[in-house]
């Protein structure tokens, strides 16, 4: 990555790993055969893409065949939602995929406190005899939050039992887009108690417009996107084999370094969480501490104007997201901080710091001196 | 002195803001929401153009406001326009958007929150309430202003009136104002690289119509509405062939539009124009000789004018081609633009 840039919104893109892109690009060019062919070189070609989503599966802990590769966790939301019957429940902190994807079904969206962690309890409560799908994202995209997951498989299961027990034929399946999680936490599907995942190749160095959706056996998925039959009749369209190998590159690697990622970027985090708010003690923290996301830190400086601070920010070549409101869409803010009950004015005034591969120690360091001097002297600017 | 500067996200405006912040003015940025909608084929980019204003203002460290002005916008600058061409005149929004909205809503809202004046990236200059010509005379644009009250000028700065464009894009760049290097925006800002065509297309049903050949009498051609034609036009015309035609009339009725291969036909070569609406800046009212403009950029032409009743009679020294009902004459003298009127 060509510096000087900090970049700090890992949360929106990530680069692709130097490794993601050497894996891939046999396929760009040498070994661009349609994985359909009748000769050879694309029967080889055919078994390199089976041998990358097989990767994949062994990732997250699930066989080779329950695993539709979609065009990222948007598609794979969607042909999630799109198979289910009946009542859906979900959280009011859902990326807008999953609220958009349920809006015309009957579904129900739990309430999430300004811990931003869904009580289990809630989501209990939200089951009905109808309720066919819980959604219910790892970790929040926008503050970071991370779910409790066994928790609420356990309550999904044990309506399982019941209803078997009862005689009610209707199916409830738990599934969870596990997009922002991926590099920093656990997301074997077993472990976690789900019978439905969604990932995307995009938040974890692979490219974008790659994605996956594993569904457990059982689970009989609808097509939303019909034609040649590929993905098993799931999602038809030409093979992304490129794409698939480089998410499947990507996805290794972030497995193999999420111990000491995690660590290591809860310590930048923490670092710079510490820094910020011993300069502007009027500063918001938004989220629980413990149940975060290690390299995530949503910030608000009450009474400044955040998209102000974001264009300060950028001229310094320090690159991060707002946390809420931008002047383009006055008037509406984050529905993940609403939700929270986060008020308006340390809505308006937070930053979403996301942290990842482009940051090291003296990156991070540097950075926090140029957000102290540019928040500071917007603090000043109001006569704060 | 608080003046608050209206920022578009172009060039212009943003050296507008940044000079009036090193005059020593307490600056505010505000960016007017006019128009949002897009159109097929065109994105309206204001979004981003919002950004960078809003970017510009958080480089000069003033205060910056978004405005709302799209319902006021769309029923006094958009209507009157679709209303003008359905009336088969060819009406110029800019004219009316400073008229209604820059120097009248924007005036007064900002009045109202708290300021003492206004200012515009405009190339024209005030000297005690009246309008006088920008110093690049290429890149004038009191034409555009005509229709403006003294009172509103009297509470006017235009900070880009003594340079020229060259000038302005360079000081942008000293300053190294995001927007320096930004592309120029061209044509009516709401309808963009699309067309006129395409914008009106949304807005109003049209029918086919004959193209008649006005020598002869005779139907050359189709139309796909005689209100996309404007008097004068050479392109645009699909009838093949020959010499070049020239729109030289419409009848909006009949819905047909008379074209002419002689360049030098009467109907396009105008000596005498009568203006309805006639607007005075400072005068009650104005005869005899002065200088007309017939469109943005035409050439200063000697003219003489007579006020009768509510209309202005314009004798041009010399035949002026395309003096098309719906656009304006503005009238100058001394290189001050004294006002104007709507071709009839």
């Amino acid at each position: 990555m060509k510096q000087p840039y900090y970049y700090l919104d890992h949360a929106a893109a990530t680069p692709l790993d130097d490794r993601v892109v050497t894996a891939m690009q046999p396929y760009l060019q040498d070994d661009f055969f349609n994985p359909s062919g009748p000769y050879a070189p694309a029967v080889e070609v055919r078994r390199d893409y089976e041998s990358a989503k097989h990767r994949l599966a062994i990732c997250i802990g699930a066989k080779l065949d329950e695993i539709v590769i979609t065009a990222g966790a948007t598609e794979s939301i969607n042909l999630m939602i799109h198979s289910t019957g009946g009542h859906i429940v979900t959280t009011a902190i859902e990326h807008h995929a999953v609220l958009e994807a349920v809006a015309q079904r009957e579904h129900t969206l739990v309430a999430v406190g300004p811990s931003g962690v869904v009580r289990s309890a809630d989501v209990r409560a939200a089951i009905t005899p109808k309720t066919q799908l819980v959604s219910i994202a790892l970790a929040n995209n926008e503050i970071g939050t991370v779910q409790p997951m066994r928790e609420i498989g356990e309550i999904v299961r044990a309506e399982r039992a019941r209803r078997i027990e009862a005689g009610e034929a209707a199916p409830i399946y738990f599934h969870s887009d596990a997009s922002q999680g991926a590099g920093q936490l656990d997301i074997n599907v077993a472990r976690l108690g789900l019978d439905a995942l969604t990932l995307n190749a995009g938040k974890m160095y692979g490219p974008k417009q790659v994605g996956l959706l594993w569904v457990a056996s059982r689970i009989e998925l609808i097509p939303l996107v019909v034609g040649g039959g590929q993905e098993r009749g799931l999602r038809s369209g030409t093979e992304n084999v490129a794409g698939v190998v480089g998410f499947a590159t990507a996805l290794e690697l972030v497995c193999q370094r999420r111990k000491s990622e995690s660590v290591r970027l809860g310590g930048l985090r923490d670092y710079l969480q510490q820094r910020l708010c011993d300069v502007f003690p009027d500063a918001v923290v938004t989220g629980s501490y413990k149940k975060r996301l290690a390299g995530h830190l949503h910030i608000s400086f009450p009474g400044i104007d955040a998209e102000r601070l974001v264009f300060a920010l950028e001229s310094r070549q320090v690159l991060v997201a707002t946390g809420s409101a931008c002047a383009a869409n006055y008037g509406t803010r984050s529905h993940v901080l609403t939700a929270l009950g986060v008020a308006p004015d340390i809505a308006d005034g937070s930053l979403r710091i996301t942290l990842g591969h482009l940051n090291d120690d003296t990156n991070i360091r540097e950075a926090a001196d140029i957000l102290v001097e540019v928040i500071g002297n917007e603090y000043r600017r109001v006569g704060r | 002195m608080r003046v608050y500067v209206g920022m578009s996200g172009g060039v212009d405006s943003s050296l507008a803001a940044a000079l009036l912040v090193e005059q020593g003015y307490d600056v505010t940025g505000v960016y007017m929401k006019n128009w949002s909608q897009d159109l097929p084929g065109m994105r309206c980019p204001w979004a981003e153009d919002l950004a960078d204003a809003k970017r510009v203002a958080v480089q000069l460290g003033i205060d910056f406001k978004v405005y709302d002005f799209e319902a006021d916008y769309k029923q006094r600058v958009v209507d009157y326009m679709i209303d003008e061409y359905q009336a088969g005149r060819t009406p110029n929004p800019d004219i009316m958007c400073n008229q209604e909205i820059k120097f009248a809503l924007f005036l007064s809202t900002a009045l109202a929150d708290g300021a003492d004046m206004i200012a515009t990236g405009h190339y024209a200059r005030t000297a005690d309430g009246r309008l006088m010509m920008a110093v690049d005379a290429n890149k004038d644009q009191t034409y555009f202003l005509y229709r403006v009250s003294s009172a509103a000028l009297q509470k006017t700065l235009f900070p880009l009136g003594e340079y020229t464009k060259t000038q302005v894009r360079s000081m942008a760049v000293e300053r190294g104002l995001y927007t320096a290097a930004k592309k120029e925006s061209m044509g009516v800002c709401f309808v963009g690289s699309v067309g006129m065509r395409e914008f009106l297309g949304q807005y109003v049903v049209t029918k086919p119509g004959d193209i008649i050949d006005r020598a002869t009498g005779a139907a050359i051609g189709r139309h796909d509405g005689a209100i996309f034609y404007t008097l004068g036009q050479r392109h645009g015309l699909d009838v093949g062939g020959g010499l070049p035609y020239y729109v030289v009339g419409k009848d909006m009725k009949k819905n047909i539009v008379c074209v002419t291969t002689k360049l030098t036909d009467s109907a396009i070569w105008l000596t005498q124009l009568s203006l309805s609406q006639p607007h005075w800046i400072n005068e009650q009212q104005f005869n005899g000789e002065c200088l007309v403009r017939l469109r943005h950029r035409a050439p200063l032409v000697q003219a003489t004018v007579t006020a009768v009743d509510d209309m202005l009679h314009i004798t041009l020294a010399e035949p002026q081609r395309a003096a098309t009902p719906g656009q304006s004459a503005v009238v100058y003298l001394d290189g001050c633009c004294l006002g104007g009127g709507i071709i009839t």
